[in-house]
């Protein structure tokens, strides 16, 4: 009978990937997991068939006949699920999304924060540009981003201290979390106007919750739901899926020497200057 | 992974590892759209200047005028690579590229003329060929000689 429990919890486990209807444990069973598992260095992975996903939502968003190469679609866009905004949102956002294409095809892409060298901040963070860390401290998960030297603090079975409009902007905000089984519940708030998961805007009443899903020792999913009543009729879901690489050693990032400079209107990226020998 | 006996699991098992393998673990920075791909060129030179920083890493090259060109004088190119998180982990080291060392690249030309590109793949003075990390794309098969 054991040895049975522990089959079906193995396979409660493992079958996160592949049928989102486990993500609660079956009445009577008590999924056994170690959360310890979460920590580590895990690099994220793209569902097959994403790519093309996120093509095809680009290109049918502005109407391409000829849809994008698998090369040629603007990076902007990295969710296949379009953002729920409101109407009068929605048609700006798509406005940006098509100057950055248009952009693209004359050959001079739309500066963006990373050409001023600004990071992600959230939840752009954990599309896992490069490899991230995930470490604990008494009452704290700490999540390290390569790319940008990102850190965010998951403050466990805490309360948000600070009414929403009243937390203070940041690019990761103020995150708060506690286990339920074998997902770290996870509640953001407090993120800068100006951060946004592609080019989509939000107000100071935005809220950003994670599941965060321990699959297997080597596995672990990311279901973020965005809300936001100002901007999105509905909430906006997505999952990411990391695997874990145990023997990479986070490197460090300085964003110090960007030469894809704005242009003087600081809309367009021109390429660097000449060369310079160091001497 | 330690997997259980039975159908269910191991056709469970086989999903996960499916998906492992079929998935690609990088993403684009930024667009690369400033550069033309599809006209790859060569570029043979000597090191000007190798800087290992983020968010890319630099190659400046001198490159010699080809003969019948008309140039008298070397032209100096500009070469973006990916940053040093994905050289490593692509087989470069820090310290493989030196003032001096003659290499030889494939790279995608800046759209606007200026002598520069996005490095495509770099052989070595001995011989070694490193490609910029899958976001940059391989190196095309018809390539251009400058």
């Amino acid at each position: 009978m054991r040895s049975a429990l522990t089959s079906i919890a193995a396979i409660l486990l493992l079958s996160g990937p592949c049928a989102q209807a486990a993500d609660s444990p079956a009445v009577g069973q008590k999924a056994q997991v170690d959360h310890s598992m979460l920590l580590g260095t895990w690099t994220r992975v793209r569902d097959p068939g994403d790519r093309e996903r996120v093509s095809a939502v680009t290109a049918n968003l502005l109407h391409l006949k000829n849809g994008f190469g698998n090369t040629r679609a603007s990076p902007v866009i990295i969710i296949a699920t379009l953002p729920p905004l409101k109407h009068q949102y929605l048609s700006k956002w798509v406005d940006f999304i098509r100057r950055s294409h248009e952009a693209d095809e004359r050959g001079q892409p739309l500066a963006t924060g990373y050409s001023h060298c600004l990071p992600d901040g959230m939840p752009t963070m954990m599309q896992g540009m490069f490899p991230m860390e995930v470490m604990q401290s008494p009452g704290d998960i700490t999540v390290v981003e390569e790319a940008f030297r990102q850190i965010r603090h998951i403050y466990l079975n805490q309360k948000q201290i600070t009414p929403i409009t009243d937390a203070e902007p940041g690019f990761w905000g103020h995150s708060v979390g506690h286990w339920e089984g074998d997902t770290l519940m996870v509640n953001t708030i407090g993120i800068r106007e100006e951060v946004r998961i592609q080019g989509v805007p939000h107000s100071d009443q935005m809220q950003i919750n994670e599941r965060i899903k321990v699959l297997s020792p080597d596995m672990f999913q990311d279901a973020i739901t965005v809300l936001d009543p100002v901007y999105l009729t509905q909430p906006w879901s997505f999952t990411w899926t990391y695997k874990r690489d145990s023997t990479y050693k986070i490197l460090e990032y300085v964003c110090e020497d960007n030469r894809e400079e704005s242009n003087s209107d600081q809309q367009n990226l021109k390429l660097f200057q000449g060369p310079t020998a160091q001497h | 992974m330690t997997m259980s006996s039975g159908s269910s699991a191991g056709w469970l098992c086989a999903c996960l590892l499916g998906l492992a393998a079929a998935t690609t673990p990088v993403f684009a920075h930024h667009s690369f759209a400033m550069f033309d791909h599809d006209h790859q060129i060569k570029l043979v030179g000597t090191v000007a200047r190798f800087q290992w920083t983020n968010p890319h890493v630099y190659i400046y090259l001198e490159v010699a005028p080809s003969s019948g060109s008309g140039a008298v004088s070397a032209k100096s190119y500009t070469i973006e690579c990916a940053n040093p998180g994905i050289l490593d982990r692509a087989g470069w080291k820090w310290n493989m590229i030196k003032v001096g060392d003659k290499i030889t690249t494939v790279i995608a030309p800046l759209r606007s003329g200026q002598p520069g590109g996005l490095l495509k793949q770099v052989t070595l003075a001995d011989g070694r060929k490193f490609d910029n990390g899958a976001p940059a794309g391989k190196a095309s098969t018809a390539v251009e000689e400058k």
